[in-house]
């Protein structure tokens, strides 16, 4: 079987979505909304960048740029080097999107008719569009509901449909807002399973969500918008390390002996719990924990484990911090400044 | 754009026949209106309509039809598009969208050609008129399509930026009646010839008349349909590709 996308790995170059400085103000009747700052961001083929930031950051209005919906007021989107702006059919036949808040689908066609139709509308031969729906259909498993009108489904399956349809033409890029929003348990892990092998087959995914969880578990990485402007970018997994902090949780098989805080005195531990304490690692020079576990044999542990954030504590920090920074009104003129790789800009 | 032309065909044909309470409906409304046109203007004046020509009453009925669904179906689908939320998706397509909407305008009226025909002959019955159709008038009857399509891209360029077209339409549909009826077309002098081919489809209009009713047209009428369509057309394009940009621009394609 070919995959889900394509046909084999694709050059880094040929299938990577690159944004470069995009810029928008829309104007109102009581001022200029300065939505989006400055944003650059690439993303490799293969690779899923998770797009994050609360309410009114400027995320919708970036993915939408990065579709062409939009049209910036400065900056590029480029996808495997070509302007968007300067050919644009050709470079949207190279994009494929599940819009946020939108139907993105014909309500009144049945399954089959809308993959059909989306697919002649990105420029598919009728029959390869056909088999191509069946394809799709039977990967995501509604192959048995090809003939039903999307209108009758539930919201999970006509999410399904709206990816499918979303990469009837096998697009380089796929663009993803908000993909898993609504959805129950299984539909969101079916959602999850084929964005995943959609990026282990070579394609680009721009993935926008609230859903920190989910960001957390797909995104080889992260940014971060807030105000308008990007305030972190970087791999998940250093951006997770970075903001994890130096302590680690001790959890006792019984209950902590009365004296126990008596026999840790001197050093950078607290006792939490009846049967867990915290081990200050900040200043540790090899041997905290070797000096804490003295104290505290022979009472049995059954475990050790280093803090590990998650994306949505990074979130929370990295937004608190950006908030401090930048202030609360995106409306008010600021200089740009730049993303700093993996770390709050300051 | 073979592809682009048969998707668009499904699709129009597909909700015609999955959804025929929509078309009938239209359809009853058409006739009805007409009936009560016809017969409340026969009461109130009690004498006959037409001034003895229903023929060509019935014609002009036909006509603005035609180009009432040729106008306003473009505008209409960009509204329910915008309220259903696929208007982005279509927007997204490796094809101008000009050319998906002009598509979609020409694939609108071939799904309303049989309906179309249907209220005809029905009017006819009821009127007990009938005319002749002569191939020749295939060519004035393209032409008064083809210019409503361009007017169509006019009212679908607002469409585009402030989404509902309704009341827009409420207005042009008596423009359009305005349109049919005034004779601007057939009056003498080179300004009059001006104002012909700058005013949409009267010129049109009178050509498929004067055919029909097998009267011989001025050459004028000739030049004047067929610079009014030009006019009419690229006026549409630009507008509608104007349309396009600007509504990028500010951001509101998506907006309802």
């Amino acid at each position: 079987m070919a995959g889900i996308n394509g046909t084999g790995p694709r050059t880094a170059e040929a299938g990577a979505l690159q944004v470069e400085n995009l810029s928008k103000v829309f104007k109102t009747r009581t001022g200029a909304i300065r939505a989006v700052q400055g944003v650059s961001f690439r993303v490799a083929p293969g690779e899923v960048l998770a797009f994050l930031g609360p309410n009114g950051a400027g995320k919708t209005t970036t993915i939408k740029m990065t579709a062409g919906l939009v049209r910036p007021d400065a900056g590029d989107v480029r996808v495997g080097g070509v302007s968007l702006y300067a050919r644009h059919d050709a470079v949207t036949a190279q994009l494929g999107a599940v819009l946020e808040g939108s139907r993105n689908l014909y309500w009144r066609l049945t399954v089959r008719e809308n993959l059909e139709y989306w697919g002649a509308m990105r420029r598919m031969p009728i029959r390869a569009a056909r088999r191509r729906a069946d394809e799709l259909l039977e990967l995501v498993g509604l192959a048995d509901r090809a003939r039903n009108t999307v209108q009758t489904l539930s919201r999970g399956m006509q999410q399904k449909v709206a990816l499918c349809q979303a990469l009837m033409h096998r697009p380089h890029v796929l663009l993803l807002d908000e993909p898993t929003l609504g959805l129950d348990f299984e539909s969101g892990e079916g959602i999850k399973r084929v964005v995943r092998q959609l990026a282990q087959e070579g394609t680009a995914v721009l993935l926008t969500t609230h859903q920190l969880d989910v960001a957390q578990e797909l995104s080889d990485r992260v940014a971060m918008i807030r105000g308008g402007r990007l305030v972190l970018e970087g791999a998940t997994a250093d951006v997770l390390t970075r903001y994890s902090q130096p302590v680690l949780t001790v959890v006792a098989a019984t209950p902590w002996p009365t004296d126990v805080a008596a026999r840790l005195m001197g050093l950078p531990a607290v006792v939490t719990g009846t049967d867990t304490l915290t081990v200050d690692l900040t200043d540790d020079q090899g041997s905290t924990l070797y000096r804490v576990l003295e104290r505290l044999n022979p009472h049995p542990l059954v475990k050790i484990e280093r803090h590990q954030a998650d994306l949505a504590q990074v979130f929370q920090e990295v937004m608190g911090e950006a908030a401090g920074q930048i202030g609360e009104a995106a409306s008010v003129a600021l200089p740009a400044v730049p993303a700093r790789e993996g770390a709050v800009t300051s | 754009m073979i592809g682009l032309l048969v998707a668009e065909w499904r699709r129009t044909l597909v909700e015609a026949v999955r959804y025929p309470l929509d078309t009938l409906s239209a359809m009853v409304t058409l006739f009805m209106l007409f009936v009560g046109l016809f017969y409340g203007a026969r009461y109130i004046t009690q004498s006959p309509v037409g001034g003895g020509r229903l023929d060509t009453v019935v014609l002009g009925y036909a006509v603005w039809m035609l180009m009432m669904a040729a106008t306003s179906d473009m505008g209409w689908q960009i509204q329910n598009e915008a309220q259903n939320g696929t208007l982005e998706q279509v927007m997204l397509v490796p094809w101008s969208s000009r050319l998906v909407f002009l598509v979609r305008g020409v694939m609108a009226i071939a799904g309303f050609l049989v309906p179309c025909v249907v209220i005809i002959v029905a009017l006819l019955a009821v009127t007990h008129a009938h005319f002749v159709w002569t191939p020749v008038a295939l060519v004035p009857m393209v032409l008064v399509l083809a210019t409503a399509w361009g007017l169509g891209l006019l009212v679908a360029s607002l469409g585009l930026l402030i989404k509902r077209v309704g009341q827009m339409m409420q207005i042009i549909q008596f423009l359009l009646l305005f349109l049919i009826i005034a004779p601007i077309a057939v009056l003498a002098g080179i300004g009059w010839h001006v104002v012909a081919m700058l005013v949409p489809l009267t010129a049109q209009v009178t050509l498929l008349r004067d055919l029909l009713n097998g009267v011989a047209v001025n050459h004028w009428v000739w030049l004047e349909a067929l610079v009014n369509f030009a006019v009419t057309m690229a006026a549409g394009l630009a507008l509608f590709g104007g349309a396009d940009r600007l509504a990028r621009r500010r951001g509101i394609l998506g907006h309802y």
